[in-house]
């Protein structure tokens, strides 16, 4: 775990110099077919929403109801994934399409834009797999790593993980509220606040999908709110599982906050690769993973426009394999039964032995994050530009 | 759209069940040109009255609004996956229903080049509501002059053929500066509308052959100069040279319309400026604001670039800035500040 030793400080520095290199090529060079395609994308994405719901509204018929639920999936997993969260991470601003902005884009999800920018594009995408930084190691309510201190209720997390895949979305929602530092060092008046901004949002989502849909459908409504149900289920349930094979599957590599100081532009590049595992897949599956199939791509450049990690990644695994280093990869069996395998030893108390001691603390002394995201100003610069507005 | 359509799509209703987007997310699936809101249009016909030059007329969708005489728009169009924005000045009658708009090539001006040697009949445009205080709300003067130099020719188009268009068209002077005549935009319309209308007298020169604008020259083509109300609009140069000659010749007001960049020079800075949402430090030394940031790979919303639109701006938590249109330098604290024509003058902490 962490810094590989076989590398020295010049071989990092290189490393990060010809992933800055790759980077600067695929960025110079968007422009009409990048917008093709996230149009064609937005504009399934709307027309298989319209077509699903309007079969709902004929969901007395199996075969309306069936149709017209797999359509509102597709839509609403278009939209959270390949939409949603890449425009959130400012993938598409330089196309200058408000419709697309970073700072205004809100998505189909309980979970507030704002707050999701802040706990994802920040937290996670700065601090990626910092056992005590990284909120979504476990999401404070699972033990994914040895270095999270076990307790008997872990025992129970193969059983809350399935609950938790199934209302995804509400986990995600309350993520950000980071309730464990709730009259600690965060204030219970900030929490409130972000509480409320939840509430509005969770409010207008519920009206929509499970009080105006079904109303307007008359004696229709519990076909429709049942197949929004469903919908709601299959979209969390799917991003679930690509998101937990992203950091979570057996070789993703998790780090102490030791391991991480003053980290320079490379070692951070490093250490998003060790952290992140990707997908086998063909192209569909990769648009309905929102590229998230490319995790370590993504994780890389997180505002590089998602179509062009399919592109870049035969070029990251070269480079990764030229320095030595494991670019974590494998059929979506593969990676899903190493996620299962985690979540299952980290139940129980057993711990490897490992050098150094241990960290004494977990919430406190985060590194000041100015200094280290002005290291590594592009990178996530513009990931945390969108966290910020 | 009709009516009825319009207002249940602007309906809470219709927000409510197309929460987080917004009804124009799928009116698109449509025709992107249909909007709840936001002015837009196809082009509908393309002149090109000079090499140089462009003129198109946009069909624009129900969201237009009636401008005065002599605003301008922000237009924008997509161009290599790019939304690029520019202001252009309305030319067409304020009540025409179509919108028209000339566009002169421009050194490496992406906009204008294209537009020049690529706009076709049918092509999607974004517009905004216009915008400009030209012509305020005067009553039309007993006795006018409508003065203008190369593509400032646009604006005082559309004073001219509104009061044509009102049938209140006073005693006006049409006097226009071209280089040459080959640069010369409208001859035929205003030649025809100078015979048509006795009270409209036409004067045209040409820089080239005819020298620049002139105190002589004023004074011997435009009778009863002293008692003309001026619209103007041009190149900086010319207006300053314009405005100081009429000055002294009358009392009556003089309206300007500048929509030429008016940044006095190139964009120099000083100071370190502060990105602090995005964590990001560059130095403030070369460029405006907006190119300091875009320079620092960040992808800040922009529209115009010279201090039109508003569409850049954003909030200075505190610094020393200046203005490139004035030069004038000031401290400011949580002060909102149009970035493309504001530089570094000290350090700067923007909130992107």
């Amino acid at each position: 775990m962490g810094r590989p030793t076989h590398l020295s400080d010049a071989d990092v520095e290189q490393f990060g110099a010809e992933l800055d290199a790759l980077r600067d090529e695929v960025m110079k060079s968007l422009g009409k077919d990048d917008a093709r395609y996230i149009y064609r994308v937005l504009n399934t994405q709307r027309f298989s929403e319209v077509a699903g719901r309007a079969l709902l509204f004929a969901g007395i018929l199996p075969p309306a109801w069936l149709a017209g639920t797999a359509l509102l999936s597709l839509s609403k997993i278009l939209e959270n994934m390949e939409i949603g969260h890449n425009a959130m991470h400012g993938q598409w601003d330089w196309m200058q399409d408000p419709a697309l902005d970073s700072a205004t884009y809100d998505w189909d999800n309980t979970c507030p834009g704002r707050e999701w920018k802040h706990s994802h594009n920040y937290m996670h995408h700065t601090y990626t797999n910092i056992v005590g930084m990284d909120r979504d190691v476990g999401y404070s309510i699972l033990r994914m790593s040895e270095d999270q201190k076990w307790n008997p209720a872990f025992l129970f997390q193969p059983f809350y993980v399935l609950a938790l895949a199934a209302f995804f979305q509400w986990g995600v929602a309350l993520h950000d509220l980071e309730w464990e530092r709730v009259g600690k060092d965060k204030s219970y008046a900030e929490a409130l606040s972000q509480g409320r901004d939840i509430w509005r949002k969770v409010r207008r989502q519920v009206l929509k999908d499970y009080v105006l849909f079904p109303v307007l459908a008359g004696p229709m409504a519990p076909f429709v709110f049942s197949g929004n149900l469903v919908a709601n289920f299959n979209r969390n349930v799917w991003s679930f599982l690509i998101i937990f094979c992203g950091h979570f599957t057996e070789e993703a590599e998790m780090f102490r906050i030791e391991e991480t100081e003053n980290e320079t532009q490379g070692e951070w590049y490093l250490r998003q690769l060790l952290a992140s595992s990707n997908v086998n897949g063909s192209v569909p599956f990769h648009v309905l993973t929102g590229h998230l199939g490319y995790q370590i791509e993504h994780h890389l450049f997180p505002d590089m426009p998602s179509n062009r990690y399919r592109e870049i990644g035969p070029k990251i695994q070269a480079i990764a394999e030229r320095y030595n280093l494991n670019y974590n990869t494998g059929p979506f069996s593969k990676q899903l039964g190493g996620v299962a395998k985690r979540i299952l030893r980290m139940a129980l108390p057993h711990r490897r032995k490992r050098k150094g001691p241990m960290p004494s603390s977990i919430h406190h002394e985060r590194p000041a994050a100015k200094t280290q995201a002005q290291r590594r100003t592009r990178t996530n610069g513009s990931a945390a530009t969108a966290a910020a507005h | 759209m009709k009516p009825i359509v319009r207002k249940v799509l602007q309906s809470s209703l219709a927000r409510s069940l197309t929460t987080p987007l917004s009804v124009d997310h799928y009116l698109g699936l449509i025709d992107s040109k249909l909007s709840i809101n936001e002015p837009r249009g196809r082009i509908a016909d393309v002149q090109r009255q000079t090499p140089d030059s462009v003129t198109l007329t946009i069909a624009p969708n129900d969201n237009w609004i009636t401008p005065r005489p002599g605003q301008h728009i922000l237009f924008g169009i997509d161009l290599d996956g790019v939304r690029h924005r520019r202001c252009f000045s309305i030319a067409s009658a304020a009540r025409d229903d179509r919108v028209e708009i000339t566009v002169k090539r421009n050194g490496d001006g992406v906009v204008s080049n294209f537009l020049v040697d690529h706009a076709k009949a049918g092509q999607l445009v974004y517009l905004s509501h216009p915008e400009g205080d030209f012509y305020p709300n005067v009553e039309p003067p007993a006795k006018a002059l409508l003065l203008s130099a190369g593509s400032g020719i646009t604006p005082v188009m559309s004073i001219l053929r509104s009061w044509i268009d009102d049938d209140r068209l006073p005693d006006v002077v049409f006097m226009h500066y071209a280089s040459t005549d080959e640069d010369m935009i409208y001859t035929d319309e205003l030649e025809a509308l100078a015979k048509e209308h006795d009270a409209l007298t036409l004067i045209i020169r040409y820089t080239q052959e005819h020298g620049r604008i002139d105190g002589d020259t004023l004074d011997r083509e435009v009778p009863e100069l002293g008692e003309r109300m001026t619209w103007l609009c041009g190149p900086s140069g010319f207006m300053d040279a314009a405005e100081s000659l009429l000055d002294a010749r009358t009392t009556k007001p003089i309206f300007r319309e500048q929509f030429e960049s008016s940044r006095r020079e190139a964009a120099q800075g000083e100071g370190e400026v502060h990105f602090i949402k995005s964590d990001v430090a560059a130095s403030g030394d070369e460029g405006s604001l907006l190119e300091v940031a875009e320079n620092a790979g960040l992808n800040p919303p922009y529209g115009c670039r010279m201090g039109i639109c508003h569409s850049c701006k954003c909030r200075v938590s505190e610094g020393t800035v200046r203005d490139l249109r004035s030069n004038e330098v000031r401290e400011i604290r949580d002060t909102d500040i149009q970035i493309c024509i504001h530089a570094a003058a000290g350090d700067v902490a923007l909130e992107i």
